[in-house]
């Protein structure tokens, strides 16, 4: 199941050059969570987003972004 | 399949020991009916093993082993372990109660005993699906 929030570390990260167990380290979480919050399987609790933020110095809505679900039958 | 995490290695070594004790009590205990059993003892035993290699091998790597999600799945399994632990002592007590169909305390203790593994493995196998989701 894909979380409806979906985020931009993997390319973040990538261009910091910075491994998922690195980012892992920083945030305080494990490298599972890393790869989970990654592929949209998991949504972070704020206090981890905003960690993630502050690694990466920049704006919280430009890590994650709401998408809503497609409501059924459309 | 990316690699077992650590919650998952803990979970498989919970399951492997629920069962161990489950056959255990299938194959020793079953017929041989109330007494000076050791089955207390290797419950025990099994108990603060796995408590003392858990302890150990989380104080022992550095790095982080138990997070946020690793509580969101926990409290998951837990929802479904206690949804069967709820349904199973209502049935027990149905059973006790309305139709008196358990007449000896040693049933109803083998009841409540089946019980606590079943509900074991429920969270234990809820967990391990979640994890595997969500890898």
């Amino acid at each position: 199941m894909t979380s409806p929030i979906r985020n931009t570390i993997r390319e973040l990260r990538a261009a910091r050059s910075m491994t998922q167990q690195g980012l892992a380290d920083l945030i305080h979480v494990t490298r599972q969570t890393v790869i989970a919050i990654e592929g949209d399987k998991y949504s972070p609790s704020l206090e981890v987003a905003f960690r993630i933020a502050r690694v990466f110095d920049v704006p919280l809505e430009r890590i994650f972004q709401y998408v809503p679900p497609r409501p059924r039958g459309k | 399949m990316s690699r077992l995490t650590f919650q998952e290695r803990m979970l498989w070594a919970q399951l492997a020991a629920i069962l161990a004790v489950g056959v255990y009590y299938v194959h020793f205990l079953a017929h041989a009916g109330p007494g000076h059993h050791y089955f207390h003892a290797v419950i025990l035993a099994v108990l603060l093993v796995f408590g003392s290699i858990s302890f150990a091998a989380r104080h022992r790597t550095g790095a982080v082993v138990e997070d946020e999600r690793d509580r969101s799945i926990a409290a998951i399994g837990t929802r479904w372990s206690n949804i069967i632990l709820w349904v199973g002592l209502v049935l027990i007590m149905v059973l006790y109660w309305d139709h008196g169909s358990i007449h000896s305390a040693h049933l109803v203790i083998g009841l409540i005993f089946h019980l606590l593994l079943l509900a074991g493995i429920a969270r234990i196998v809820r967990e391990l699906v979640a994890y595997r989701i969500n890898a």
